[in-house]
């Protein structure tokens, strides 16, 4: 019996071994970042300093990711773990971040930085809430990564967060997050100006989530209804001819929803009321290098290209 | 050593124990400091299942604690899970279980959250980790009832017990966990293959049960994750002469979930066999058994089980005498979610039972109720 748990084991425990010896300390801040739009802002901040890890695949839905147990691993190597926060990984990141043993990013410590905490969130709720309303989170809407003004205050907090990590790399922190915010406000600025031309008619939105809530915010555009009749809650027939009626009645000439909801209801309101359907790229394609200001003016190019279409 | 200084010893390493972990733990998560005393109260959360059955025979054996056994109406379980953080150093979580004949503590343990070296340690009372079915709690099954072979070899309520763990996340490139539990083999929890009995002095380490498991899983794909493990149980049973039993179990737990698919479709397929050796005065016993299950997932609100499985009998048993043939069952369940919190299962079985003279067929109509905040479930 003893040879035999030597033989299953042992390679195992004398690869773990030498693969945990000492070895060059690495240069590099490990971040990990739930969502590619995170991991694009802290790329954006910490340069070369800085080796960023993306949990969440960009088409994915981030209230419903696998939690995969490499997701441990890569925690648990993590100097900085950058969470959207607003109860958006709530149902999936605690157990990997818990078997990832790793202290230093346990919530509260410094290396754990929730990014929702250093942006101003729409929609929290006043009153009480339970589950009857649906998904509703009760520390406020958390979809906020869309909308380039609120990238800057994250991208700033990542900047601060990864001074304290890395003190010698904090004026190349700095200096990143300052060129950072200097191209994103006038990229907010120029966006929301040319959405300012249209007419507003032609502003008139409807989304399947209340996922787009920031960024209708920062465009200047009005959401008439969703498609979902609660957060989470998918349309029932009946609720399909509600929103066409309310696309018929107020003139609202487009649906947008992020890729990783259903298309067929929106688009069969879509096709009933003579609108037109954009599906959105929900994330930051992070891996496939493309950059967070890439990513949001794709999304406010397609939006206005259907706004503005004929 | 007199009462006192039994006393002052057992403070002394346990101020011991919390220094270490303390200085361990510098820098690791701060303890919130709140004026609001109810930001101190756990999570909490409260599962309510029930199910309707019929079954074909009129005993039907089922042997899960929390499975219908009879035709008519089955309060499974209320399960009340409470869960917090300690202190900077530790968590704790209790599963308290309420049925129609008592209360009980499924769990109630502390987890280290700051041990160095990616060790951790749990202490308290916990379903040991053996595979990948005895961990799962009955209300994150995907079928109504529990499985025969992890029924017959570990017990009603599964292999858990009061003890100690520790676990060891393997610095390696892919996931790779080894862990060790030292248990208690005494009471209802081990009766089945181990001592069982309460009246029975632990006299030496060897009076404890020892679960030790390897786990370990890849990346096949963006969409594809490969789970696998073995696992093995050790310690006396209840025949006295210091006779003792062995469970080794192999897991195996494929998960394919396009990431690009709007409607999270998913596929998952598990396979875990078991092989138990018991020595019995005179002889020496062995039986094994299997279960194979797979889940399609159509969309967030549907998904349909399969489930086979089996599990050998072996003459002169004292824990089952009639079980002396193969026992085989088929399970279907098709599961539709209202929400995330809320569930209706309806499941058919076939079970092939070669110790009864007939098959017996089951089907079951199951719901699932949850309210308040429960942790999200490991993979």
């Amino acid at each position: 019996m003893s040879a035999a748990w030597v033989r299953l084991f042992g390679p195992v425990v004398v690869a773990a071994l030498l693969a945990s010896w000492p070895g060059r300390a690495e240069a590099t801040v490990r971040v990990v970042a739930t969502t590619g739009d995170l991991g694009a802002l802290v790329a954006a901040v910490g340069g070369e300093a800085v080796r960023v890890d993306v949990l969440a695949a960009p088409t994915e839905d981030p209230h419903f990711v696998d939690p995969r147990p490499s997701f441990v691993v890569t925690l648990s190597r993590a100097d900085l773990l950058v969470v959207n926060g607003a109860e958006l990984e709530v149902g999936w990141l605690p157990p990997v971040l818990a078997q990832s043993r790793n202290a230093a990013i346990a919530s509260g410590a410094r290396g754990y930085l929730d990014a929702a905490a250093t942006v101003q969130l729409l929609q929290v709720p006043a009153g009480g809430v339970d589950r009857s309303m649906g998904d509703v989170h009760s520390a406020g809407n958390p979809h906020f990564s869309c909308d380039a003004r609120r990238g800057v205050d994250v991208g700033v907090a990542i900047a601060s967060r990864l001074a304290e990590l890395d003190p010698g790399n904090a004026a190349i922190y700095a200096a990143n997050a300052a060129r950072l915010s200097t191209s994103l406000t006038a990229l907010a600025e120029s966006q929301r100006a040319r959405f300012a031309a249209l007419s507003p008619a032609q502003r008139q939105v409807v989304s399947y989530h209340e996922s787009l809530t920031y960024l209708f915010d920062w465009l200047g555009l009005t959401q008439v209804a969703t498609v979902e009749p609660r957060p989470g809650v998918p349309p029932s027939p009946a609720r399909v001819a509600e929103v066409l009626g309310v696309v018929r009645d107020t003139g609202a000439r487009v649906l947008v929803q992020e890729e990783y909801y259903p298309t067929n209801d929106s688009r069969q309101i879509a096709q009933l009321a003579g609108a037109s359907l954009v599906v959105l790229e929900s994330q930051t394609r992070f891996s496939a290098g493309q950059t967070y200001e890439q990513h949001v003016r794709a999304m406010t190019d397609a939006l206005f290209a259907a706004l503005s279409g004929p | 050593m007199s009462s006192l200084g039994a006393n002052v010893s057992r403070a002394a390493l346990c101020c011991l124990v919390v220094g270490a972990v303390a200085m361990v733990g510098a820098g690791a998560a701060r303890a919130q400091s709140t004026s609001d005393p109810a930001a101190a109260n756990p999570a909490m959360s409260l599962i309510l299942d029930t199910a309707l059955a019929y079954f074909s025979e009129r005993e039907p054996d089922q042997l899960g604690g929390h499975d219908p056994n009879h035709t008519g109406f089955t309060l499974q379980q209320l399960e009340m899970h409470l869960e917090a953080a300690v202190d900077p150093f530790f968590t704790a979580q209790a599963n308290i279980v309420f049925s129609q004949f008592g209360v009980e503590v499924e769990e109630a343990y502390a987890t280290t959250t700051a041990l160095p070296g990616r060790l951790q340690l749990r202490v308290g009372q916990f379903l040991t980790r053996f595979g990948r079915m005895n961990p799962t709690h009955p209300h994150a099954r995907a079928f109504v009832d529990q499985a025969i072979a992890p029924g017959k070899l570990f017990g009603s309520e599964g292999s858990r017990g009061l003890g100690t763990e520790v676990s060891w996340l393997l610095p390696l490139p892919w996931f790779v966990e080894a862990v060790a539990s030292v248990t208690d083999a005494r009471g209802e929890c081990c009766a089945r293959s181990f001592l069982g009995s309460e009246d029975v002095p632990i006299r030496g380490l060897e009076d404890f049960l020892y679960t030790v498991a390897l786990k370990q899983s890849v990346d096949a794909s963006a969409a594809t994750t490969v789970m696998f493990g073995g696992s093995g149980q050790f310690g006396p049973n209840g025949t006295g002469n210091g006779n003792r039993s062995a469970i080794v179990g192999a897991d195996l737990y494929l998960r394919v979930r396009p990431p690009d698919s709007p409607n999270r479709r998913a596929f998952s397929l598990a396979l875990e066999g078991f092989g138990r050796a018991r020595q019995v005065p005179g002889a020496s016993l062995r039986d094994h058994g299997f279960v194979a299950q797979s889940v399609v997932t159509f969309s967030p609100r549907w998904d349909l089980g399969l489930r086979w499985e089996c599990m050998s009998g072996v003459k002169d048993d004292p824990a089952d005498p009639e079980w002396v043939e193969n026992r085989r069952r088929g399970t279907v369940a098709a599961t539709y979610y209202p929400s995330h919190f809320s569930r209706v299962r309806l499941q058919l079985e076939s079970d092939l039972d070669e110790n009864k003279p007939r098959p017996g067929y089951a089907g079951m109509l199951a719901t699932e109720f949850l309210i308040g905040a429960h942790g999200a479930h490991s993979f």
